[in-house]
């Protein structure tokens, strides 16, 4: 008896439960799920306050924002997609990522007006399999941030000249000459580190010369693969073989190994990610960093990093024999396709991929890639820009394999093997059997 | 002498167990330019700009909502587990049913990480419309909250001597009247701790409130990360400091209510053979 | 009589049963599909049944063992140095906090404060440039070591998680000292007892329970232990601080191994419910013994 009035009980709550919140759930308008707490936040707020403004924007399809937490993100994207959600039309897209969510999501044609405003190396960023999945709307990739005091100090003085010599050629087996960082090979970088580090050079005048971000987390792996690929590497060839045992591999994991291992990189690299990074360089103790371009702004304003602010230098990273190679990926907005208003979502994407709408965009704090003619009508308000613009168009790549449905999983297996190599609990053949054998398995 | 002593090993472990506690404060207090130049504990320009901009920014961020929905969520979630729990206790206590399958089973659920039910339970609530809910919420951390509550009330009330039962039933009262007059009593600070642990617990759940949530019902423990990324991204030292002071203060406040509770009726109900 | 007992025995069960099929019932089973099912975000709806094959995968890596191993490992390693701490505070400290209960409430403070904020505050604690602990460290001793590499990361953890969790079992141990009778100590210091008599033939003895419990939820606690760890190292270099439910959380979303984490979560409760049910069986036979 009790038995039974308890579970109507329950089933009653249940019940009473799913009929309060079903209530709230009918809006309409167009829901963007965008990315939460920085400066694309703030730029698409203020752009969606202008597009709700206008006169032929109907209430129907005004846009409304969410953001969800920034911690597990991608997670509760992926079980909300995966699950048929309608909580949102229109949700954010990274590079790395698309061909995990396309198939929760719809191609769309952006119009005439997303090549002028663009470009089409950056329109890719948003590709998949031949189709357009979204509106790019910030770009992201690494500069060689460095202390202009330190290396004009060094330039200048014909002792420290000998000494760094001396350190190149008992580290790096040649003797080098210091240079001016724009024209750095990892080769001069790594000398320039390790001069820097006080456990190489005891007369260095900061504790050391590069922070590593050694981290076993995937975003790790973007801001070092650019070493091995710029001596060639790549994650697989034409043929669809996997590649990262190569040569190159080798020497960029070397090199890390070398440095972090020689006392260049502070000595807990190995839990160091974005924001360790910025304190360490931030603190005036590291010659050199190579960090996200979205750094830029705090390591150069006075107020937040008074010690190194009016010093710092920013280059695209170094070179290597096959030149120089610069990560990128882009972040976008793109449909769902449980979206609840498809046409007024893609009204809106189309609105965001005009000339108009990017460089609002901009002008608000967020980091659009635009064509070279685009972003000279805002060069004087974003110097940045231009030369975010620059180094995608010079050195711009992503690694074969890099926007497949299973990428973020080969950055997860290259973080654990390569970060256990660092640490020393392998060795470099392992790691790269190891890591070849699981790309293989998620790349087929 | 031994007292004076005592008073120093206190000092000395209230400073080492709050250590967290106390540089998360005096970050709090710090700007962004202070907390790159001066990692020491001296604070050379205090400033209250971190918690202006955690309690400011309400248009976006609705930090009293989020508070709101940990709370009533937090309350069904610790309630619900002590209404099914001490029933439960009881009979497996004394009853000696479901010592065998029911305990090991519920105490598992503490072993094993219930965020792999995330994915069948997101499509349950889908299909019950309690996804984004508060109550949605508050049943989940009822399960989380579950082991620990059974654990130590059935700790608690194998403790009592059964002549308290016996003399009861002599008294002439049925099953239910001794576990409600003298077995819940008597069981005051068993359930009072295990309050207070599962409103603890209920308030710091994040993946839950992550993936079962979206806009109305957000956790203070998922909207505080709005401020900062733990992963792939920067921190806001001081910001993410002032919303963590912010969030702890709720329990805070419940521990240093309840305590008295726990050592007011310990000395009271030291029913003890 | 007794069987009118026994219904209502089971009458005070039967919600909670009701509660856990309603709510756990259905993702149980599905997740049992799951476990044993080719299965991914995309076909979440339509696994394809396959047999054992993901709990072979798991039986059969490397990485899962591993995981295991650093759990356990952490999980004694804490519950005896948290158990241990939280004992001496609770008897050493009582007689000041039975005059003064305002002291209890710093000492609880720490348990306050959700554990995953926790662990992002020691990544700023423990940076070598911004953190005052290494800061404090050159100052006085002109150095600081590493604290979050391959080996030392897993002591570091140890501390940041006994340092939140001490309180935990000095508040279970001061509830269980207080809990006993003044007359019982009177009596045998009345029969000539001194003070480590007392506390090793009156009081122990009779807070062995409560310590058994204590040194058994903070195991649990420590074995399964995600928030904190995730937050200030992550898996660790080279996987060195994944524990097991890291290890799980990391098949199902960053791998989007659905079958394998489930399979593994399987694994795990069915060993931690074998170890459970073993000692509950012990335990009756002792009872069943001495009566």
């Amino acid at each position: 008896m009790s038995n039974t009035a308890k579970f109507k009980l329950s089933t009653l709550a249940v019940l009473a439960a799913a009929l309060m919140s079903s209530v709230t759930a009918a809006q309409a308008a167009v829901t963007v799920l965008g990315w939460p707490g920085g400066s694309e936040e703030t730029a698409l707020r203020a752009v969606v306050d202008d597009y709700n403004g206008q006169a032929n924007v109907a209430d129907a399809d005004k846009v409304e924002l969410l953001f969800f937490s920034r911690d597990g993100f991608y997670d509760k994207l992926q079980a909300d997609m995966a699950a048929g959600s309608d909580a949102f039309d229109l949700n954010l897209l990274a590079t790395y990522a698309i061909g995990r969510y396309a198939p929760y999501m719809e191609p769309v044609d952006l119009g005439p007006d997303a090549v002028t405003t663009f470009g089409d190396s950056v329109l890719k960023t948003m590709q998949f399999d031949g189709k357009q999945y979204g509106v790019p709307t910030d770009l992201s990739l690494h500069f060689m941030y460095y202390r202009k005091d330190l290396v004009a100090a060094l330039m200048a003085d014909d002792a420290a000249k000998a000494k760094y010599a001396e350190i190149s050629e008992k580290y790096l087996g040649k003797k080098l000459e210091p240079k001016d960082p724009n024209d750095w090979t990892w080769d001069d970088w790594a000398a320039t580190a390790l001069y820097f580090s006080k456990d190489v050079n005891a007369e260095s005048p900061v504790r050391y010369g590069t922070v590593l971000q050694m981290k076993n987390l995937l975003f790790n792996m973007m801001v070092f693969q650019s070493l091995p690929r710029s001596y060639g590497g790549d994650w697989m060839d034409a043929s669809g073989a996997i590649t990262v045992d190569s040569d190159a591999y080798r020497t960029g994991l070397e090199m890390y190994k070398m440095l972090y291992d020689a006392g260049a990189s502070p000595r807990d690299s190995l839990s160091y990610e974005y924001a360790e990074t910025n304190a360490a360089f931030g603190s005036g103790q590291t010659a050199t960093a190579l960090q996200w371009n979205a750094a830029a702004g705090e390591l150069t304003d006075p107020e937040k990093s008074p010690a190194v602010a009016d010093n710092v230098g920013i280059v695209a990273p170094p070179a290597g024999p096959d030149g120089r190679a610069d990560h990128i990926h882009g972040l976008g907005l793109g449909l769902n396709k449980n979206a609840k208003n498809k046409e007024g979502a893609i009204k809106f994407l189309k609105w965001m991929a005009t000339e108009s709408a990017a460089l609002d965009y901009a002008k608000n704090g967020g980091s659009p890639a635009l064509a070279p003619a685009v972003v000279a009508k805002i060069a004087a308000e974003r110097p940045d820009l231009v030369q975010l613009g620059q180094f995608a168009d010079a050195y711009g790549y992503v690694m074969t394999g890099g926007t497949s449905a299973k990428a973020l999983s080969v950055y997860e297996l290259q973080a654990k093997e390569f970060t256990g190599y660092w640490s020393g609990q392998q060795t470099l053949d392992e790691a790269l059997a190891r890591t070849k054998a699981g790309m293989e398995e998620l790349l087929k | 002498m031994i007292n004076f002593l005592r008073w120093i090993v206190f000092g000395i472990a209230a400073l080492a167990l709050n250590f967290p506690v106390i540089v998360t404060l005096i970050t709090s207090f710090k700007s962004a330019k202070e907390l790159s130049t001066n990692p020491g504990f001296w604070i050379n320009q205090p400033t209250l700009d971190n918690y202006v901009s955690v309690l400011q920014v309400t248009d976006r961020l609705n930090i009293f909502g989020y508070l709101g929905n940990s709370l009533v969520a937090a309350l069904i979630g610790t309630t619900l587990a002590l209404v099914l729990a001490v029933p439960a206790a009881f009979a497996i206590a004394r009853g000696e049913i479901g010592k065998r399958l029911l305990l090991p089973t519920i105490v598992n659920l503490r072993a094993v990480p219930l965020i792999i039910f995330a994915i069948p339970l997101y499509m349950m609530f889908q299909w019950l419309g309690l996804l984004d809910t508060q109550i949605g919420l508050g049943l989940i951390l009822t399960i989380v909250n579950l082991p620990l509550a059974l654990v130590i009330l059935v700790n608690a009330i194998s403790e009592l001597p059964i002549e308290l039962d016996e003399a009861a039933r002599i008294d002439g009262a049925n099953t239910f009247q001794i576990l409600s007059r003298v077995i819940a009593p008597v069981c005051r600070p068993a359930i009072v701790t295990s309050f207070i642990f599962g409103f603890i617990t209920a308030w710091n759940e994040f993946l839950f409130g992550l993936m079962l949530t979206t806009s109305k019902a957000v956790p203070m423990t998922v909207g505080a990360s709005f401020f900062f990324a733990a992963s792939g991204g920067g921190v806001q030292w001081g910001l993410a400091s002032a919303v963590m002071i912010v969030g702890a203060l709720p329990p805070m406040l419940l521990g240093l209510i309840m305590y008295k509770q726990i050592s007011g009726s310990m000395t009271a109900g030291a029913v003890k053979g | 009589m007794n069987s009118i007992k026994n219904l209502d025995w089971k009458l005070l069960n039967t919600p909670l049963v009701v509660f856990l099929l309603l709510f756990l019932g259905f993702p149980v089973i599905v997740n049992l599909y799951y476990s044993l099912s080719e299965v991914s975000f995309q076909t979440l709806r339509a696994p394809e049944l396959t047999g054992f094959g993901n709990y072979l995968t798991v039986l059969t890596d490397p990485a899962f063992w591993q995981a295991s191993w650093f759990s356990l490992r952490f999980g004694v390693v804490t519950a005896v140095a948290e158990c241990a701490l939280g004992l001496c505070l609770a008897i050493f400290l009582a007689p000041l906090i039975e005059k003064h209960s305002a002291l209890m409430a710093p000492l609880m403070l720490p348990l306050m404060v959700a554990p995953a904020m926790v662990g992002l505050m020691y990544r700023l604690v423990l940076h070598e440039f911004v953190g005052p602990v290494p800061y404090y460290l050159y100052e006085w001793f002109g150095n600081s070591p590493s604290f979050l590499n391959a080996e030392s990361a897993f002591w570091t953890l140890s501390v940041v998680e006994t340092l939140q969790w001490t309180p935990f079992a000095f508040l279970l141990f001061y509830m269980a000292y207080e809990a006993i009778p003044d007359e019982v100590r009177q009596a045998a210091q009345i029969d000539g007892a001194g003070p480590f008599q007392r506390l090793f033939y009156i009081d122990l003895p009779l807070m062995a329970p409560t310590l058994i419990i204590a040194a058994f939820i903070r195991f649990i606690d420590g074995f399964r232990v995600f928030d904190n760890v995730y937050t200030l190292t992550g898996s660790g270099p080279g996987g060195s601080t994944t524990s097991l439910p890291i290890y799980i959380y990391e098949a199902f979303f960053k791998q989007g191994a659905i079958g394998k984490a489930v399979a593994a979560s399987v694994v795990l409760f069915l060993a931690s419910f074998s170890v459970l049910f073993g000692l509950n069986w012990l335990s009756g036979r002792r009872k069943g013994a001495t009566k």
